[in-house]
């Protein structure tokens, strides 16, 4: 792992989460040779070309066949290589979810599976390729860890640091072309460990994923309206840092949780979940994708839809103090 | 394992047959699939005394030969095998569906006891099985991997997702055995998905092999020793037919021992059918 600098960040951020994914695969199979790639049908749309070319012999592709994206990936796991398998949120997980509960969860297998495109930003699309429900898909099954990293160096930290956690992990991906450069600079990052990445007394804003983005910024809004905001990027939502939490609980008044997620199952439910056993705990508002299949459009208008842009987080946190 | 005689391994089967009775006598109302483990146990006998390169004093030994069994809920063939080579000692029969029990109703991963890997909920174990085989070509390793399913259990769309993988792969170090029972839980195959097995599996790439009577103890270890010596860069498939129930007057070709319990009288006709035939 290295440092990454600026300028290339800087690029990450123009390229969006696929070619950070796709970059990093290339750059951790340099440093861990067990360390393999497979895929079902979507190698250069996960800009993973480079991978393929460089490590012929470490890349697969399965065919349009997503069960046995992971079924494959679980056979390979079970004798010791490290497979990442990765697709489009949209499918993987709901699709194989039961490869995923009986390979991976059941056997407690070493393999990571990375979902591209979670949340909505396939807009025009439609409502077939929006990740909505992954993160309550793979919260549910036992044994794996679920994360969600807001920006480009987070993104590459994320994709090093699973190759050392010995379990299955589901990594969901969200930021397009253009996504904000959270982390300029090389910070602590461990799994299950979420970053205070602002302080404040009174809402905390607590995200996850690219969400980060528009939560600062509402957090700048509220701070210039007198109101002192925290700002948490829950990057891992299963195992979920309580002791970040305990503080929240202790310290602000309203929390808001902030995912491109349904409002059912994400980490607005697993904060909530924690939440209900802690007495005197604040009260909670959720920013979500809602739990309904809306009409399409582009990223920004699916946002704005539901609520998901730093105005709308600002003023629902404002709302409700 | 492999100079083991015939008559060694018919001994073998014998003994299989008899505790696929007592375990699944064992489990009480909690019932047990007879059918699809007694027409199992020549295939699985012929691999774990003849076919396959393994050490049940070393259930880790990185060279062994792996085997799955997709079809897990046939696990009485496996568990029976895998107590009479010594992976499991004998003590535990009474102890299957039981409590905290590890002989649970499908297989559940543990190596030290030789389950390579959980399986049982359909097509899964196979696809696992084929990412296994890929897996030592990718390493460099000599090993096979043996894998049974069922018929029923090719209805499952996992079975060709990883069925064409396996081929594109030229899995040649992959040898699986399909138990052609004719009975899936619901009925008959033939009513349930009608098709042409030997020719889709084929259609997929494979290299198969029918085998008239899967029960015959020499047709299984003739056809499923081809296999292992096979030179052809494809993966290997095995038709086994067989009869459901195998061995048990009552159960043979019979619709209605898929899974159930058995109660007293049927526990000592089992005994009675299986005493006579030795």
């Amino acid at each position: 792992m290295s440092n990454i600098p600026l300028d290339k960040l800087q690029d990450w951020s123009k390229q969006g989460h696929r070619t950070v994914m796709g970059d990093s695969l290339v750059m951790l199979a340099a440093e861990k040779p067990e360390m393999v790639t497979v895929t079902a049908d979507l190698t250069p749309t996960a800009r993973l070309v480079d991978f393929q070319e460089k490590y012929p012999d470490r890349f697969f592709d399965v065919g349009i066949a997503e069960q046995n994206l992971i079924d494959f990936s679980a056979g390979l796991a079970v004798e010791g290589l490290i497979p990442y398998a990765v697709d489009m949120a949209a499918i993987v997980p709901m699709r194989p979810a039961e490869q995923m509960r009986m390979a991976l969860g059941y056997m407690n297998l070493n393999a990571k599976v990375i979902s591209i495109e979670a949340g909505v930003r396939f807009g025009p699309l439609g409502n077939t390729h929006y990740g909505m429900d992954d993160i309550a898909v793979t919260r549910a099954i036992p044994n794996f860890t679920v994360m969600s990293p807001s920006d480009p160096l987070s993104i590459y930290k994320t994709i090093f640091a699973i190759a050392e956690h010995d379990g299955p992990v589901y990594v969901r991906l969200t930021g397009g072309p253009g996504f904000p450069i959270m982390y300029p600079e090389d910070f602590d990052f461990q799994i299950g460990k979420a970053v205070e990445y602002k302080e404040g007394s009174q809402v905390a804003l607590i995200s996850t994923g690219s969400m980060l983005g528009p939560a600062a910024e509402a957090a700048g809004t509220l701070e210039a309206k007198g109101i002192s905001t925290r700002v948490v990027d829950m990057h891992t939502i299963k195992p979920l840092d309580t002791d970040m939490l305990d503080k929240v609980f202790a310290e602000n008044r309203l929390i808001v949780t902030v995912e491109e997620h349904n409002c059912i199952g994400g980490l607005g439910s697993a904060v909530a979940e924690y939440k209900a056993g802690v007495e005197g705990a604040p009260r909670q508002v959720m920013a979500s994708l809602g739990d309904e299949f809306k009409k399409i459009g582009d990223y920004k208008f699916k946002l704005k839809q539901s609520g998901l842009t730093a105005e709308d987080i600002a003023a629902l946190a404002e709302a409700n103090l | 394992m492999g100079t083991n005689t015939v008559e060694y391994i018919q001994e073998k089967c014998a003994v299989m047959r008899r505790d696929v009775i007592e375990m699944g006598y064992v489990a009480g109302g909690r019932g047990a699939h007879f059918g699809p483990a007694l027409s199992s146990i020549e295939i699985v006998a012929s691999l774990f005394f003849k076919v396959m390169n393994h050490d049940p004093k070393d259930p880790r030994w990185p060279e062994r030969d792996r085997f799955v069994q997709s079809k897990g809920h046939a696990c009485l063939s496996y568990y029976s095998a895998l107590i009479e080579s010594g992976y499991i000692d004998k003590k535990y029969m009474s102890t299957f569906k039981q409590d905290e029990s590890f002989l649970s109703g499908h297989p559940s991963r543990n190596i030290e006891h030789g389950i390579e890997i959980s399986s049982g909920s359909l097509g899964n174990g196979f696809g696992v099985a084929c990412g296994m085989a890929k897996a030592a070509k990718i390493k460099n390793e000599n090993h096979k991997v043996y894998c049974l399913v069922g018929d029923g259990e090719c209805n499952e769309g996992i079975i060709w997702e990883a069925a064409m993988n396996a081929a594109k792969n030229n899995l040649g170090n992959l040898v699986a055995i399909l138990d052609r029972n004719g009975v899936q839980l619901a009925g008959k195959t033939s009513d349930i998905m009608d098709v042409d097995l030997a020719a889709m599996w084929k259609a997929a790439g494979w290299d198969v092999a029918v085998v008239e009577d899967g029960n015959d103890l020499n047709q299984m270890i003739e056809a499923l020793e081809a296999m292992k010596n096979s030179t052809v860069e494809k993966p290997h498939m095995v038709i086994a037919n067989t009869t459901k129930g195998k061995g048990i007057s009552y159960m043979e070709g019979s619709l209605n021992w898929h899974a159930r319990a058995m109660d007293e009288e049927q526990y000592k006709q089992a005994v009675s059918d299986l005493e006579a035939a030795e």
